[in-house]
């Protein structure tokens, strides 16, 4: 998010990979462990409608700091040193751009020789339509946003020669939704603080962990997350010494300690909703069952009316 | 019942020219006088002021996947134009891109009721519906893109004439009901679907991948569809080669072909450059105004240039592209599968600027040497010449002369070399102002009962202060009346009611046809099933009949 607001990205719906992606970079990914049905339905395996061949006629590289079955997987695997993204990117775009790189044909950069690089930017300029799909290994290495602002840079700058899209490999179900609701209802994404009566936005200052160690949180409302498990562990004592209300229907990692646990319909199962897409297309989800438990819609609604009418 | 009375009522599509008259307001519908006084009547004392019918915004980027874009990439834009929350109104922020309850506000505080968004993929019309629904106030509807649909270019690959005409009917009324939009909105024919091919801009007869179809073919084609529909709005066409020197020539081709049937041009002012010898950009505006004056079937809005930031946000994603490398500042795109893109770039207009300053000219021009006041509306295609708060502003140029020699003043100076603007003298009337922002817009819109005052008519008003300074006069309504609520008081928002969301009534348009399912189902990310947009993202949708 925070890079995009710095460079942009340029992008496309996953149908795109799929009818017209004839390279694929996997870069800090690992979708047949982390998005299963990814590759067969998206980006390695599928047929296209300009790649009737299926896997055959698509390219893969997958770079990556270890071997994983995606990069077993990959027609290549650039295996590069951990921290290693910023630079190599960079080096990509002084390589697609034919710039004098300065250092000996046989040095490395990231653990891996230039001429590997080399290639590689000759084949992205190559390719029909190329798609970099990069995930934690990109956004959570050292350096973080100017990684991906970095591989944004190199994305927009590729399209001089042809057309080549990112995609982040997003997780955690809804994700992408929640920062199109914030978008349009507040003005910015994530990390968005009312407390003067007008959205403000400062990532880092007003992210949950910025503001849990500052401990301004006096009570949490926590919804489709489980930050017993997600968030460090100075933050989770954070919130367990404040009053928490927790939106869940499973039993987690948080329900044991949440102050009141409220248990909802899940999403897609028993309840109906809007659910965004990794590629921000938005789908209807659809109630299959019927719960004992509100939504989460219910819920919040009747907090708010309760709060409104007290 | 309300009723408001003493006001000099400004009322086009009656014929009513500033006749002080009083316009009684019940059940959400303009009613005839009551023959005795009702006992509960609220009245509301326009002595002083005009009294308009609500504007109708026939073309503004306000809502879904692109305009969330924006925000979401220019936190820049937001950070110093903010709202706090009121006791009827919710935060919000953002100048050229606002959040959607600051733009249903702002737009009912300048006396809009009605809003359209014009630009619209299938593929992410849920999110389209999901933010104008988060739209207060105005009552919405959106265009469906599909000049690049790859449902529409095989459809129009057919070489047999009758058969393609008949398909393409029947797929167009499928496309507008299962994205529940209002109209067929055309985005650089083709073209966007040549650079995903790494093709150039195309032109009229340019045969475009995969389908080998002319953008000459599906412009005409899809206006002939909408017209045997009979829509209540006709195709609204964003040409070929936006913002090009020397596209004035596409223009008046694409004009041409179209002749003899019913089609809207949208933000003509970046579709009416001639080219210098230097390939810099001159005025086309007197050939585009005089093609309009000359064909009563079409009309157009004119894409007002504002100075100082925009957004440029459009389905258009190689214009987009080459826009980002005037500056090379951040650059968003978007390829949707087998129908559009999209793009988004931050600007800045600035009158020194000799392009900025022609364009500036342009929009003007064409709203001048246009003679019909009901073919020609305003519009700044917000926030892609400007954001629409300008509205005002452009209303005084319009309406006077002197404020426009004042502004020619502080342009480059060459701009006078490369247009025609200090030529002209004509100067707006208020009758002529309701048209090109309410009547005439609704009348294309083919809304009966928005944009007019008479019986039966909704109850959507907005009173206006008789100033002499006009921008200040239209940028702050005394009241804005909303489906007979008051709505705005002295240009702020009193009662944040819900707009209703608009489309049309195709009845039960036939299926999808059995060859263009089975290409749905083997290309789409999607299943044909999950595609159609469900009841629930347009609760109670207003649905405007078709004439076919």
């Amino acid at each position: 998010m925070i890079a995009r607001q710095q460079v942009g990205l340029a992008t496309c719906t996953l149908g795109e990979v799929k009818n017209r992606a004839d390279l694929v970079i996997f870069w800090g990914c690992n979708p047949r462990e982390s998005h299963q049905r990814h590759q067969a339905r998206y980006s390695a395996s599928v047929k296209g409608q300009f790649i009737p061949e299926g896997r055959k006629g698509r390219r893969i590289v997958a770079i990556d700091v270890r071997p994983t079955s995606t990069t077993a997987a990959a027609d290549q695997f650039i295996q590069v040193e951990p921290g290693s993204t910023f630079e190599t990117a960079t080096l990509l775009r002084a390589l697609v751009a034919g710039k004098r790189i300065g250092i000996e044909e046989d040095a490395k950069v990231g653990g891996v020789p230039l001429h590997v690089w080399r290639e590689l930017a000759e084949a992205i300029k190559a390719a029909d339509y190329g798609v970099i799909l990069f995930g934690l290994g990109v956004t959570h290495d050292r350096g973080h946003d100017l990684n991906v602002e970095e591989l944004g840079a190199l994305i927009r700058e590729v399209n001089d020669y042809t057309r080549f899209y990112g995609l982040p490999m997003r997780g955690h179900g809804n994700v992408t939704g929640s920062n199109q609701v914030m978008g349009w209802q507040t003005g910015y994404p994530i990390a968005v603080n009312f407390n003067r009566g007008y959205p403000r936005y400062n990532p880092g200052e007003f992210s949950v962990l910025g503001l849990l160690a500052r401990e301004e949180v006096d009570a949490a409302i926590i919804i489709a997350t489980d930050p017993g498990a997600h968030l460090p562990g100075d933050s989770v004592a954070a919130l367990q010494a404040i009053p928490t209300i927790y939106l869940e229907p499973h039993v987690n990692t948080t329900t044991g300690w949440a102050t009141v646990v409220i248990p909802v319909a899940p999403a897609g199962v028993a309840a109906e909703g809007t659910f965004y897409r990794m590629d921000n297309v938005p789908l209807r989800v659809r109630k299959l069952v019927d719960s004992p438990f509100p939504s989460d819609e219910e819920v919040l609604r009747s907090i708010k009316e309760t709060i409104l009418h007290a | 019942m309300l009723r408001v009375t003493n006001g000099r009522v400004h009322d086009p599509g009656n014929a009513v020219a500033g006749e002080v008259r009083d316009v009684w307001l019940d059940g959400g519908k303009v009613v005839a006088e009551p023959a005795a006084e009702p006992a509960d009547v609220a009245t509301l004392d326009a002595a002083g002021c005009v009294v308009f019918p609500g504007g109708v915004e026939l073309h503004s980027h306000v809502a879904g996947s692109k305009v969330n874009a924006g925000r979401i990439m220019c936190p820049e834009d937001h950070v110093d134009h903010y709202r706090c929350r009121t006791d009827v109104t919710r935060a919000g922020c953002g100048h050229t891109v606002p959040t959607t309850y600051l733009t249903g506000y702002e737009y009912a505080r300048l006396g809009y009721t009605t809003l359209f968004e014009a630009a619209v993929p299938p593929l992410t019309a849920r999110h389209a519906h999901e933010e104008l629904r988060d739209i207060p106030i105005l009552d919405t509807g959106c265009y469906t893109v599909m000049g690049n649909n790859h449902l529409v270019m095989k459809v129009l690959s057919d070489p047999d004439e009758e058969r393609r005409a008949a398909r393409l009917r029947d797929l167009v009324a499928w496309l507008l009901h299962a994205t529940r939009a209002y109209a067929v909105k055309i985005v650089n024919p083709g073209g966007v679907e040549s650079w995903k091919w790494h093709g150039g801009p195309v032109d009229l007869d340019t045969s475009v991948p995969p389908y080998g179809v002319t953008p000459r073919r599906i412009l005409t084609g899809l206006a002939a569809a909408a017209d045997e529909l009979g829509l209540p709005h006709p195709v609204h066409v964003h040409l070929n080669h936006l913002g090009v020197p020397g596209n004035v020539a596409v223009t008046l081709a694409s004009m041409q072909a179209l002749a003899g049937r019913r089609a809207h041009f949208t933000h003509l002012q970046f579709h009416s450059y001639e080219a210098t010898r230097s390939g810099s950009y001159a005025s086309g505006a007197p050939a585009v105004a005089e093609s309009i004056n000359q064909h009563p079937e079409f009309t157009c809005d004119v894409g007002q240039l504002v100075f100082g930031p925009a957004t440029t946000m459009t389905s258009d994603a190689p214009m987009e592209f080459r826009l980002h490398h005037l500056h090379k500042d951040k650059w968003a795109n978007s390829d949707i599968e087998m129908e559009s893109g999209a793009g988004v770039v931050p600007m800045r207009y600035s009158p020194r600027q000799l392009v900025n300053a022609v364009q500036w000219c342009v929009g003007l021009e064409l709203m001048l040497l246009i003679r019909d006041p009901w073919r020609v509306f305003l519009t700044t295609d917000h926030p892609n010449a400007g954001p629409f708060v300008a509205y005002p502003m452009i209303v005084r140029l319009l309406m006077d002369r002197e404020f426009r020699r004042e502004w020619l003043e502080k342009l480059n100076p060459r701009v006078r070399r490369f247009t025609t603007l200090h030529e002209l003298d004509r100067e707006y009337t208020l009758d002529e102002i309701a048209t090109v922002t309410r009547a005439g817009q609704a009348r294309v819109l083919g809304l009966a009962d928005k944009g007019h005052l008479g019986v039966g008519a909704d109850a959507d008003v907005a009173v206006y202060r008789e100033q002499g300074d006009r921008e200040r006069m239209f940028a702050a309504p005394a009241w804005v009346v909303k489906g007979g609520e008051v709505v705005v008081r002295d240009g702020e928002v009193v009662a944040a009611v819900d707009g209703r969301p608009l489309g049309v009534d195709l009845g039960d348009p036939p299926p999808l046809a059995a060859d263009l399912a089975e290409q749905f189902e083997s290309y789409s990310s999607v299943r044909l099933a999950n595609y159609a947009v469900e009841d629930a993202y347009v609760p109670d949708q207003v649905l405007i009949p078709c004439a076919p």
